[in-house]
């Protein structure tokens, strides 16, 4: 499987060389080189009569091909980069090509829920105009320590779990590591959810969400003292209330009130198999990319993470963050936000989907949230045998109470049996 | 003599013939007819979860998998925020209501173990 990708493999040094004529590298060392696509391997969607999905929203590649490119265009698009501020002190690394590209992925994730939670699932990217809570969004992802989920912060957080900065991730430790760094983005009050063992849990996520402002208690003193304080720093200012309150009426979204419920990124993460994904999950996981409060899956080929937006027919949709881009300085008004934009989605069959993924929702209100429920009991529970993962009302009962993440609080991490049976052998079984 | 066995790392099945396998169960099943004989095993490439002390598990058949998932993650002290699955026949059970009797009525092996592989999830990167 390596081999075929390095086959494949061009590697684009600038966006400006991506989007024009790709050159082979004629790099040294072959372990470097990162597969991709760009418009050298780029495949016109098929015409076809099957329906495309692009999270959540349907298409025709017949009929509106071009609003689909748009779409797909609109997404926050996360790459390599090199020449950033050094993570973590002056040797730390400068670039996270090799070793960020899941990292990327969860920073796209959580873009998408964030994109959708201020300017709406409807929200479209025009190249001439920087939309004032667009660029807010968008400086919160760039490459400085000071940005909220900057790969400095994502990286450096990581090592809160047991990663030191460049070292990979997998899906959970990255959406782990971003329910960590959420708490401190206060103009989103947006709550991070992961459901572990293949297990959603209602009431879990309606307390997370409900519960009152307070009980997330913010320390500005204790944050993240590793890399500095993250409180203060660009892009965390309050947000603009009349730029806000004029967008907001556009759009459906406006009902997002997180007094009542605090906007909620779901994310399961997953194991579908243990070396190649089990075709049973095939449907499930295609139909999650169907529905409306999709964000897409974290994922990947083997070794290569991916951002899934989408599907048609067995084919997914994705956008890769192998691609070395230099880092740009938002910042400075005249540098352009186009690299952050993707003209060239990659497809590849959904069976060669590494079994390793993470499943993202994003639920701005709590009615979207019970039709979520609905939408996932339908499609995910009761139309298979082995259904990806489970949503239950309540915890069972022998697991240990849910406790939210809150910065500076022990976590409780571990599960306390209550009713532990007494082990004793027979022979070598061990009896439960 | 198991022990120097256990130390080579083979999976059990090749540690044992099928004959040997299936006999154990029999005797097994005869004493703890209430018991279901499984089979916990670390994943061959899983790096980030430990190994655990025991292979062999005579498991009560009325507890359900969400259960037994927990004793585990007990056994292994495993922070409940660490990825791990238990993965029966290529297939992540994920249902917490279905008994041990019932995942091993569905997916046990000829020779009568019911056969059950842990990992956590892969990581992502490419040097």
């Amino acid at each position: 499987m390596v081999t075929r990708y390095i086959e494949n493999t061009v590697i684009h040094e600038s966006y400006a060389d991506h989007r024009a004529a790709p050159a082979v590298a004629a790099c040294p060392n072959m372990t470097t080189l990162t597969y991709e696509c760009g418009p050298a391997s780029y495949v016109e969607f098929p015409r076809t009569e099957e329906p495309v999905y692009i999270l959540g929203e349907k298409y025709s590649t017949l009929y509106d091909l071009d609003e689909l490119k748009q779409d797909i265009k609109s997404r926050l698009w996360f790459t390599y980069r090199k020449n950033f501020p050094s993570i973590g002190g002056v040797n730390g690394p400068g670039s996270d090509t090799g070793w960020g590209c899941m990292l990327r992925c969860g920073q796209m994730l959580v873009a998408q829920a964030l994109v959708t939670r201020h300017l709406g699932r409807e929200w479209r990217w025009d190249s001439k105009r920087k939309d004032e809570i667009y660029m807010k969004i968008l400086k919160m992802f760039q490459d400085k320590k000071g940005s909220y989920y900057s790969i400095h912060q994502i990286a450096s957080m990581g090592v809160s779990e047991g990663k030191p900065v460049g070292q990979w991730f997998g899906p959970n430790t990255v959406a782990q590591v971003l329910k960590k760094l959420v708490v401190y983005d206060e103009w989103s009050s947006l709550v991070i959810h992961v459901a572990m063992d293949n297990t959603v849990i209602e009431n879990d996520i309606r307390c997370l969400c409900k519960c009152k402002q307070k009980d997330v208690e913010m320390n500005g003193d204790f944050v993240l003292d590793h890399i500095g304080k993250v409180r203060g720093a660009e892009g965390s200012g309050s947000p603009d209330s009349n730029c806000y309150g004029n967008l907001q009426a556009k759009f459906r979204w406006r009902k997002v009130d997180s007094s009542k419920w605090k906007p909620l990124l779901l994310v399961i993460p997953l194991r579908l198999g243990l070396t190649e994904i089990n075709s049973v999950y095939v449907d499930g996981l295609k139909s999650c990319l169907s529905f409306p409060q999709t964000v897409g899956i974290i994922g990947g080929k083997p070794n290569h993470a991916h951002w899934f937006i989408g599907y048609i027919g067995d084919q997914l949709i994705y956008l890769d963050p192998h691609t070395q881009q230099m880092t740009v300085d938002l910042d400075d008004p005249s540098v352009s936000d186009e690299s952050f934009h993707c003209y060239y989605p990659c497809r590849m069959s959904v069976y060669d989907l590494d079994p390793s993924i993470a499943v993202g929702f994003y639920c701005g209100t709590e009615e979207e949230f019970d039709d979520l429920c609905v939408t996932i009991q339908k499609f995910i529970i009761k139309s298979s045998r082995t259904p990806m993962f489970e949503l239950y009302k309540e915890r069972p009962p022998h697991w240990p109470p849910f406790e939210a993440y809150s910065p500076g609080a022990t976590n409780f991490t571990g599960y306390v049996m209550t009713d532990v049976p007494q082990f004793d052998t027979d022979e070598e079984f061990e009896l439960l | 003599m198991p022990e120097i066995m256990e130390s080579s790392g083979k999976p059990f099945k090749q540690r044992k013939s099928f004959a040997v396998r299936k006999d154990e169960v029999a005797g097994i099943r005869d004493k703890f007819p209430a018991k279901v004989p499984v089979i916990v095993e670390r994943y061959h490439k899983e790096k980030n979860l430990p190994l655990l002390d025991k292979t062999k598990f005579l498991v009560p058949q009325e507890i359900s998998m969400s259960q037994f998932t927990t004793i585990i993650r007990n056994r292994m002290s495993l922070n409940a925020n660490r990825a791990f699955y238990l993965i029966v026949n290529n297939k992540s059970i994920s249902s917490m209501s279905m008994t041990l009797a019932e995942v091993y009525r569905d997916e046990k092996d000829d020779d009568g173990f019911l056969y059950m592989t842990y990992a956590s999830q892969e990581m992502f990167g490419s040097c």
